[in-house]
């Protein structure tokens, strides 16, 4: 071991240890919320093909049930996870402390009050209708503070960078650092302080959902990808030099996607068209990350075998390009005509949140959270038992809900059917439904399980198994990655 | 990309942007979108919602109805929507002025709503009807999964009281039981009232010529 690894070891476990508790509250947070948010995403996934479930109590209508599970599930889980992996990545890439993380602390609890008032006020009926602005109006203010303080920390970390470079990584987060309070604080002046008229409030609520998802939870899952898939392989990334023309490329054009889910609505014809064009242009720096990505992974495909991390990050990937291709072919007319408002459409936004997302976070957490804690996971079956829950559970609801979706489609455009029999018809595909919700929850149980190992232990530590490689054997690659990053 | 300044100023202005590019655009195509007066019967076009019925916008906003209706028809030639009869024209943007909250939707797993009120398209869809629907959905739609809203009605003996006006007459299984009566809340009347509200009838001549197909071009012309 040369004299400058070893520093860089001391310095990296320095960062850990300065990291460990905000990035331990943010996860834990964000998994209570992906098991509470799973649970009623499964509730009311039930109601539509068995519509006695919970109805006889207003709290748990489908109407407020359904908002209710996705807004616990993007800002509870997603954002969650996404803070968790991001400050720690922002300080480790900066090769600099997380200061005063007790700041943090605040931050989390005000941040998950928010949520935890944001999603009872959503069941308890004051939900503003707004796709993903549900939450009633008093979490605002709370949130985007929490929020400030949160985005403050990792921009502060980067700015105080001890690195010469900065890897695309940095670039992805600190994007989407700022873009999700701007988006937010826009959409919420644009329809509840001073509101727009008319058409123009569903052309505000498709940018912001859009965006939400498109520059906030995909360039942090390729944040995540960017850096683990190097990392683990110990080589650079593929064709690197393109990774700043996809980011900016990237950007730009999923500033302006969302207008496509308008198409044929009540609006000026060029607003759907301005989307369509952007979601063309999408398909160039989709092209490239996926060179990027595929490329690293390429002749090295047997270390999935190896790495709980990289087989999430690979799904990640694959539901990158899943997405891509999702909004494309929803931003062509013909296809828009027959899949807008159903399941393909619902699959779309579920494939940036989860299939290419969620499942970044999770690779990152079985990197990051043996690192933090020094301490390996405890039970291996339970890891398996979340892999696999996870790989069948996404490829059984793309298949579900696209084939689902098609279907749906098909018996909505035919005119002379009445509409019982478009929920007759659909029954299948609910049921269907519920049961990738329901296999995706068993995952997620058997992760929460293992976290609850990891992150606060009741053994001593000398009884604790070790289930897996050392985690330095994969911190100091044979072949150090050209691109300098810590 | 060393620059932080730089990435910075990148990531602003690809937001700015399209803030500016769709959002400030379209407000200052839209955003002074006015009523139209008929110059005929000088009908004031569309017309603002009733009291009652903006209050049951707000029980439909609450209750949300939005997760699984849209309120937006797409035009001729574009999907089912008009041969679904939820519409006898595709929507305009000037439908939507009088909307407080636009309820556009992005999920068809109930049918649209934007002419629920509409009687030339829905002959049978009065107020007794949505009260029975909400009620006891299966009683009026069987096999529907429209979920039923107990809540927004008041289930009580009639003995000892003078029955009431508006109780709503269910039969088959959902009726309830001998000398109790079902009567809606206000909360069930103010929705009720708003989904009968709910019509886009007058076709406006501007939107109409514009929206219409385009004459086939001339032989010889330019």
């Amino acid at each position: 071991m040369t004299d400058s690894a070893s520093n860089d070891r001391t310095e990296q476990m320095e960062i850990d240890a300065s990291a460990k508790w905000p990035v331990l509250v943010f996860f834990a947070a964000g998994l209570f919320w992906l098991l509470a948010g799973g649970l009623l995403q499964l509730g009311a996934s039930i109601q539509l093909h068995t519509p006695s479930f919970l109805s006889e109590c207003v709290w748990f209508t489908h109407g407020r049930l359904a908002p209710a599970a996705q807004n616990a599930l993007v800002y509870g889980w997603g954002m969650n996870a996404g803070f968790a992996f991001g400050l720690w990545l922002m300080a480790r890439l900066s090769a600099t402390t997380l200061r005063h993380g007790g700041w943090l602390f605040v931050a989390a609890k005000f941040w998950n009050l928010g949520i935890l008032l944001g999603v009872a006020g959503i069941l308890g009926g004051y939900s503003t209708s707004f796709e993903l602005l549900e939450m009633p109006r008093f979490v605002t203010l709370l949130l985007l503070a929490a929020y400030a303080l949160i985005a403050a920390w990792s921009v502060t970390t980067f700015s105080i960078r001890n690195t010469e470079n900065v890897f695309a990584s940095q670039w992805y987060l600190f994007g989407a650092a700022f873009w999700f309070p701007w988006l937010y604080a826009v959409a919420q002046v644009m329809l509840f302080r001073v509101p727009v008229h008319g058409v123009l409030q569903p052309v505000v609520e498709a940018w912001y959902v859009q965006g939400l998802y498109g520059l906030w939870f995909v360039p942090v899952a390729l944040a995540a990808a960017y850096y683990l898939l190097p990392k683990i392989l110990g080589k650079p990334i593929a064709n690197y030099y393109l990774a700043p023309l996809a980011f900016w490329w990237l950007a730009l054009a999923s500033a302006f996607a969302g207008s496509s889910r308008l198409i044929g609505g009540p609006v000026p014809v060029w607003i759907p068209t301005l989307g369509v064009v952007a979601n063309f242009l999408l398909v160039v720096p989709s092209v490239i990350i996926a060179l990027n990505l595929f490329g690293t992974l390429a002749g090295r495909w047997r270390a999935l075998g190896g790495s709980v991390t990289l087989r999430f990050t690979a799904l990640s990937m694959g539901g990158f390009v899943l997405a891509a291709a999702a909004n494309l072919l929803l931003a062509l007319r013909g296809v828009a005509e027959h899949l807008q408002f159903t399941l393909a459409a619902e699959l779309r936004d579920w494939l940036m949140f989860y299939a290419c997302f969620s499942t970044a976070m999770f690779g990152a957490a079985y990197f990051i959270l043996p690192r933090l804690t020094e301490r390996e996971w405890r039970s291996a079956a339970l890891v398996k038992a979340h892999v696999g829950a996870t790989v069948i559970g996404v490829l059984f609801l793309v298949v579900g809900l696209a084939a689902g979706g098609w279907e749906q489609g098909h018996l909505l455009n035919n005119g002379a059917l009445a509409f019982s029999e478009v929920t007759k018809g659909m029954t299948f595909w609910f049921t269907w439904r519920s049961l990738g919700f329901g296999l995706l929850l068993i995952g997620h149980l058997a992760f929460l399980v293992n976290f609850a190992w990891i992150a606060f232990p009741l053994a001593p530590r000398d009884t604790v198994v070790a289930e897996f490689r050392n985690p330095p054997d994969l911190e100091l690659p044979a072949a150090p990655a050209k691109e300098g990053h810590a | 990309m060393r620059n932080g300044l730089l990435l910075f100023l990148g990531v602003f202005c690809a937001l700015a942007l399209s803030w500016a590019g769709l959002l400030m655009t379209a407000n200052r195509q839209l955003g002074h979108l006015g009523q139209f007066k008929d110059p005929i019967d000088e009908s004031i076009n569309p017309a603002p919602l009733s009291g009652v019925a903006n209050e049951g916008r707000l029980v439909y906003q609450d209750l949300g109805c939005v997760t699984c209706h849209t309120q937006q028809v797409r035009g001729e030639g574009y999907g089912a929507d008009l041969a679904r009869k939820w519409g006898q024209r595709g929507g305009y943007a000037r439908d939507y002025i009088r909307d407080q909250t636009v309820f556009f939707g992005s999920s068809r797993i109930g049918p649209d709503l934007r002419n629920e009120g509409n009687a030339d398209l829905h002959a049978g869809v009065d107020a007794a009807y949505l009260y029975r629907l909400l009620y006891a959905p299966q009683s009026v739609a069987p096999g529907t999964n429209m979920p039923a809203y107990p809540f927004l009605f008041d289930v009580h003996p009639v003995k000892g009281r003078q029955p009431s006006d508006y109780a709503v007459r269910i039969t088959g299984r959902a009726a309830p039981p001998d000398g109790y009566e079902v009567v809606p809340t206000p909360r069930a009347r103010q929705l009720v009232t708003y989904l009968l509200s709910l019509k886009d009838t007058y076709d406006y001549p501007i939107e109409k010529s514009r929206n219409a197909p385009g004459a086939e071009p001339k032989e010889g012309g330019h």
